[in-house]
């Protein structure tokens, strides 16, 4: 009889719902509390949190939308405003909620955030600007743009960490200080980065855990656990969660639970890009049955991996550090060479048999070039990948069929590679 | 004026074969810049033939294996023709990597499979406020020079640069009087036939079309055409890095409509904005591109609207509508065009969008677009009085 295998769900994930609850409330609360607030595109909420402003982070928004089902109606409204449906899912997200509220368009009301103050605009990814451009347009809330590029070639590193680092003191600082009337608040930002710096040493232990065979738990559990590592950076409860992440990860480990029952994973998966979302489940439902789980990948390995590069004492350098300095600078891992570097180093790492790599039909940030990485990768490591196409948010860009087939056409590669 | 309409005519319907001519015939080398924004005289001041990348009109084959249908025309197309080793003329590539998402797929794919002598990827940054940006553009398009200097192994002076320059301008004029001329007597040319000449000027070595433009002015000026007054003016915008598919031009036409002007880039967008030439030469040239109109939207404005731009352009030329033309799956137009529909209609200059794609599968649904949108304008479709 063919052998029944389902998901063993940790206990932990379950705190974390309430902790993202609570973050997004207290950004909708905050304009009736008087307080400052900022929307950021790229990891520029750091300075808006040193200000003691509530912020919140576009890719984080969509990710919550998508989490709370409100994403259908609110893309809806973003149709009703004229919104083209190939433009990318979190810029129509966006532009879907301000018209909600222009127009009052019924939406889930947890989906609904104060205009903001300021926009502080990163553009790492340029569409990551065109919303900040589209809503001064539409409702004239100043943007504060930084240019914040990727960075394709190692020589070109040394440049443009100067020119991100020019802009943070011309642009960013003085402009924060303008808005909400006060100095820039480097002790906050070093108090954020303290408890950025346990969090993210305990979430390496948590890491570890993903070399076991099998594996404890799923890059989906680590996906959900992103926001104190990211978003809600700076909030102690992050340390809290992460140390019990831990424990029952060890614990996992002792009475020997994999996260896939009854005896843990055939197929150990690299999942690239973006983790979708609005779709969590209906992967797990697809992939569970084959016994095959995500462990890792790029984008969730982008949050900080060196702790000790984490340096409180000078946070805005060590800001800039993250992302333009050590062996593989972050800006550096959505550019190919980037891309092939890190996903090498994660099949090795963690004893990887196959790749998923994701193709956003809206968002092409992670999609870059990914047809010759994964060729790249398939000779080099000899782990087969698929593409599965789709969207991180809209259901009419995502087909069960497709992923099926992909699916099995990846586990009969890996198959006959074992044979 | 048949005469040089037939060059044009034979320059664009095969630039492959064209290009490949002018680089023995001049025995220069030929150096590629992907569309939009690469500042095509720095090239020029080196020795070099800079030509501005073109989507070809095949359909994608082995491109297939390297980009997905879901990405703009221009790079599938770009893609696909560097693959099938149909662009092997071409000595070097320059890709502007902070255009848009999409280009950057591009790079990887020419290296690994296609790598040119020479390559350079530019970071030039969008046209925001602060001395930083501004310092860093400079130093990109230092560098840039340098990187060119190597290659060639000749020192770009200043003034050569400018020398370079005066060219740029002088075809940035010879346009712009082109397009005053069109402006008087619309009909005097198809839009197809002018979209041509500003194409082939992408294509030609720059002092060649500046001859050819010096040629057919005079006979454009010349020229009387007969003015129909029952006709209705429109201007076709935006089009990202490529020329439109010259049927919806002609179609546009057939219908009855005339196109006086244009807000595309391969059009009216191509030639804006002379470089000082008084200025040191490359900040000069930092300074063009910092203008912050025409408005395009991968460049970082939100303070000037595109909408005014084309506003002025409507009541300059007396047109009655707008066309806006997006290349499926160019995002910076895509997430920009609600706010520049919603513009026009507070404007109440009736506008519409019609989308091209690279392989065009029905003509159907954009004449009947157009046909209602002529209707709604006034116009009788074209059909004879
Ligand atoms: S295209 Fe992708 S990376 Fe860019 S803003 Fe949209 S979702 Fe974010
Ligand atoms: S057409 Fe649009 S998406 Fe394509 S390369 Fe040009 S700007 Fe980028």
């Amino acid at each position: 009889m063919e052998k029944k295998y389902k998901l063993n769900r940790l206990k932990t994930t379950n705190d974390i719902r309430p902790l993202v609850d609570q973050h997004w409330a207290s950004l909708r609360e905050a304009k009736a509390k008087g307080e400052m607030v900022a929307w950021a595109s790229a990891p520029t909420f750091i300075f808006a949190f040193a200000m003691g402003m509530k912020c919140h982070f576009m890719a984080g928004y969509s990710a919550y939308c998508g989490g709370i089902g409100a994403a259908v109606d609110v893309l809806q409204a973003a149709k009703m405003g004229g919104d083209l449906a190939e433009s990318c899912s979190y810029h129509r997200l966006h532009m879907g909620m301000a018209e909600a509220v222009r127009r009052d368009i019924p939406i889930n009301p947890d989906a609904i955030l104060p205009i903001p103050d300021i926009m502080i605009a990163g553009r790492l990814c340029p569409e990551m600007a065109y919303y900040a451009e589209g809503l001064n347009r539409r409702l004239g809330v100043p943007v504060l743009p930084i240019e914040f590029p990727i960075v394709f070639d190692r020589e070109d590193v040394p440049r443009i960490k100067k020119y991100f680092a020019a802009q943070i003191k011309e642009t960013v600082i003085p402009t924060l200080e303008k808005v909400c009337g006060k100095p820039f608040d480097y002790d906050r930002m070093s108090e954020i980065l303290t408890v950025l710096k346990k969090v993210v040493t305990v979430r390496n232990k948590c890491w570890e855990f993903f070399k076991e065979k099998p594996s404890p738990w799923t890059l989906w559990d680590y996906g959900v656990s992103i926001a104190p590592l990211f978003y809600m950076m700076g909030n102690p409860v992050g340390i809290a969660y992460y140390e019990k992440l831990l424990k029952e990860l060890q614990e996992r480990k002792e009475k020997g639970i994999p996260a896939i029952g009854p005896e843990g994973e055939k197929y150990r998966l690299y999942w690239d890009g973006w983790l979708p979302w609005a779709f969590l489940g209906k992967f797990m439902r697809k992939l569970t049955p084959h016994a095959a789980v995500c462990l890792t990948g790029r984008y969730l390995w982008e949050f900080y991996p060196d702790p000790d590069m984490i340096d409180p004492e000078h946070p805005v350098e060590t800001w800039i550090n993250l992302y333009y300095d050590g062996k593989e600078p972050l800006a550096m891992e959505y550019a190919p060479k980037g891309a092939l570097h890190d996903i090498g180093n994660l099949i090795e790492d963690y004893s990887l048999d196959g790749m998923i790599m994701f193709s956003s039909k809206t968002c092409r940030l992670w999609n870059i070039s990914q047809l010759d990485v994964i060729d790249i990768l398939e000779k080099k490591y000899g782990v087969p990948g698929v593409i599965i196409e789709g969207d991180m948010i809209d259901p009419s860009m995502v087909s069960d069929s497709q992923i099926d087939t992909r699916l099995e056409a990846l586990f009969e590669l890996i198959d006959a590679r074992r044979r | 004026m048949e005469k040089l309409l037939k060059r044009i005519g034979e320059i664009t319907s095969d630039p492959y074969a064209y290009v490949a001519r002018l680089k023995e015939e001049k025995e220069k080398r030929i150096i590629g810049c992907f569309p939009m924004q690469v500042p095509e005289e720095i090239v020029h001041a080196a020795g070099l033939i800079p030509v501005v990348i073109w989507r070809g009109n095949e359909a994608v084959t082995w491109g297939h294996s390297h980009i997905p249908p879901y990405y703009c025309g221009i790079v599938r197309s770009f893609i696909d023709d560097a693959v099938r080793g149909k662009l092997g003329f071409m000595d070097g590539m320059i890709f502007h990597v902070r255009q848009c998402l999409l280009i950057m797929d591009i790079p990887l794919i020419i290296e690994r499979h296609v790598k040119p002598e020479y390559m350079k990827l530019l970071y030039l940054p969008p046209v925001y406020p602060g001395k930083a940006t501004r310092d860093f553009l400079r130093s990109d398009l230092e560098l840039f020079k340098k990187s060119l200097e190597e290659y060639t192994g000749n020192t770009i002076t200043d003034d050569m640069l400018k020398s370079s320059i005066a060219v740029y301008n002088e075809n940035r004029s010879l346009l712009e009087r082109l397009y005053e001329i069109r402006r008087k007597k619309p009909r005097i040319l198809t839009s197809a036939e002018i979209t041509k000449i500003v194409w082939a000027g992408m294509l030609m070595q720059k002092e060649d079309h500046n001859e050819l433009l010096r040629d057919l002015i005079p006979l454009m000026e010349a020229r009387t055409v007969e003015t129909a007054t029952t006709k209705i003016k429109v201007i076709p915008v935006g089009c990202l890095c490529q020329a439109p598919p010259f049927d919806v031009l002609n179609m546009i036409e057939d219908l009855g409509m005339v196109i006086p002007d244009d807000d595309l880039y391969v059009g009216s967008r191509y030639f804006a904005n002379k470089v000082n030439i008084d200025d040191n030469p490359i900040e000069a040239l930092a300074e063009r591109h910092l203008k912050k109109t025409p408005v395009c939207p991968t460049k970082g404005v939100w303070d000037v609207l595109w909408a005014d731009d084309v506003e002025e352009m409507v009541k300059l030329n007396n047109a009655s509508g707008v066309i806006s033309i997006h290349v499926k799956f160019c995002p910076p137009h895509a997430c920009y065009y609600p706010d520049f529909k919603s513009r026009m209609i507070e404007k109440g200059i009736p506008e519409i969008l019609v989308q091209v794609e690279h392989e065009m599968l029905s003509m159907e649904g954009i004449k009947t677009r157009l046909q209602s949108f002529t209707e709604s304008l006034g116009g009788n479709n074209g059909e004879k009085i």
